[in-house]
């Protein structure tokens, strides 16, 4: 598989299943790219920032986008979460 | 393959380290969280919703959850989840640290207790309940004396009392912290407010490994910063520490004897103590690793990094060495300098500059509303440093948080642009 179907699958995957839930915390996950089955993204809103952030991208998007697309090498965060403004869950001592 | 439940807050700081400690150990991961994870309804075996308040019933949920997911260890990476994960890993019969010594640890009152009996030098305590009258234990403690709830972490909520009046401030100030939600949802513990004596002294912080009760060293941290209140901000972290080996040894001997007071036989501990010409002073031991992202400071001669000496400890797997690198190293955590709005950090690239600066890790977001020490529970963010010597480690991690400038705006004023 190219890294255009994989783009195609991957957005299928974050307009249908990924963004409708991360949407009910206030956030969103775009594809930035696909480069040599490395799939580059970016969560913003309530994502950005988020405490849970990482729990949701490496045990929920990227899980999913793996067993959906099996040719995936890598999946890359590219957020800046140090600019998210508004986190879901928003760390604190401990 | 092996799977980990793995108990993280959704506020916690630790979460990136432990995943990658995981996923370097090529474990199977479930994350239960105290709140809602965005996908867990898409991945119902690797995230789990559980009632951090109600260990029992989280239990239960668990052992349910482990008939079709079996758990292979329980780890839990602050107070309140130490608890729960013995909890659960009786539940399941995995080895664990016994629930009453992971909850004496967590209870500040009972914690003292335990450790009086056993011998440890403790500060002089006494428990009171939110109902009492501070006007009337003003007259009978002994100045000065450190005021502070039973169950809350970091500092916060710590005050320091030097006459009647400052303690009956000291006294309601804490009251009020305790009336917060998030504090009140605690239950009974957040009912009694703990009264102790002032230890003078430098303060340093332990990390260690309890393995089959036996206590080994991971690190000695100074806290080159005087911790004489009235507020208790934790800032800078160095080690290896500068106090004289024998006073080091007295340290690590203090700690082992205040965990095997309080019955703890696995997995990390964190200790805080205090050093004087009398020796040293327990004055708090947790179940659980360093807080925040110190743990970044920590590396080891095995190439392992603190999460994944913790996660193959907790699985029952051989650690080679427990040696710490060679280098020093610190970390300073930001402190809040006074409440407001966060509207702009500057000065980070010339922060990143100075020599030994390793990272800057900004945790606070831009927006956020800042709350001081004691009613504050976070962070502005981290800086890590390393360097051949403690000292130097020190004055670069002073110098970058001298190059970073946060502009925090009142509240009423701010306006983002």
């Amino acid at each position: 598989m190219g890294d255009t179907e994989i783009k195609d699958k991957v957005q299928e995957l974050l307009e249908n299943t990924v963004n409708p839930s991360v949407g009910m915390h206030g956030g969103f996950v775009q594809l930035i790219d696909v480069k040599d089955k490395i799939v580059y993204l970016q969560m913003g809103g309530g994502c950005q920032g988020c405490g849970a952030a990482d729990v949701t991208l490496k045990m929920g998007i990227e899980r999913m986008i793996r067993e959906e697309i099996p040719e995936v090498e890598e999946v890359m965060d590219t957020t800046d979460h140090a600019s998210g403004q508004n986190p879901y869950y928003a760390p604190s001592k401990g | 393959m092996s799977r980990l439940l793995l108990l993280l807050p959704t506020t916690t700081y630790r979460t990136e380290a432990f995943l990658n400690a995981a996923a370097k150990l090529g474990v199977e991961i479930t994350v239960a969280s105290g709140r809602g994870q965005a996908l867990t309804d898409q991945q119902p075996t690797t995230n789990l919703t559980l009632d951090f308040l109600n260990p029992e019933a989280a239990a239960r949920r668990v052992v349910d959850f482990s008939e079709k997911v079996p758990i292979d260890a329980a780890v839990g990476v602050d107070d309140d989840t130490t608890v729960l994960a013995a909890v659960i890993a009786k539940a399941l019969s995995l080895p664990h640290n016994s629930v009453s010594s992971v909850s004496a640890a967590k209870n500040k009152h009972l914690m003292r207790e335990l450790l009086r009996t056993g011998g440890v030098p403790v500060p002089r305590f006494a428990l009171y309940s939110v109902d009492d009258n501070p006007e009337l234990i003003a007259r009978t403690v002994s100045y000065p004396c450190v005021v502070k709830p039973l169950i809350l972490a970091a500092s916060r909520g710590v005050i320091r009392a030097n006459n009647e009046g400052e303690f009956i401030a000291a006294f309601q100030r804490v009251l009020k912290i305790l009336e917060q939600p998030d504090v009140s949802a605690r239950g009974s513990l957040s009912r009694n407010i703990l009264v102790e004596e002032f230890i003078p002294g430098q303060e340093v912080a332990l990390e260690g490994l309890l393995r089959n009760g036996k206590l080994e060293l991971l690190a000695l941290f100074d806290k080159p910063d005087p911790l004489d209140g009235p507020f208790f901000e934790e800032t800078i972290y160095v080690t290896p520490s500068r106090l004289p080996s024998s006073v080091q040894s007295a340290i690590v001997e203090t700690t082992r004897r205040a965990s095997g007071a309080l019955g703890l036989r696995e997995g990390p501990v964190h200790a805080e103590l205090r050093v004087n010409p009398q020796g040293p002073w327990v004055i708090e031991i947790a179940a659980r690793s360093i807080g925040g992202l110190c743990s970044r400071a920590l590396r080891f001669v095995s190439g392992m990094s603190l999460e994944e000496i913790i996660l193959r400890h907790a699985f029952g797997w051989g650690v080679s060495s427990l040696e710490r690198e060679r280098q020093a190293a610190g970390v300073m955590m930001l402190p809040i300098p006074s409440a407001g709005i966060l509207t702009e950090v500057r000065g980070q690239p010339e922060a990143k500059a100075v020599p030994g600066i390793e990272e800057i890790a900004i945790t606070a977001h831009i927006t956020q509303e800042l709350v001081p020490l004691p009613e504050g529970a976070a962070y502005l963010g981290f800086i890590f440093a390393r360097g051949e010597t403690p000292q130097e480690v020190e004055a670069a991690l002073r110098e970058a948080h001298r190059r970073l400038e946060f502009v925090i705006t009142p509240a009423s004023e701010a306006k983002i642009s």
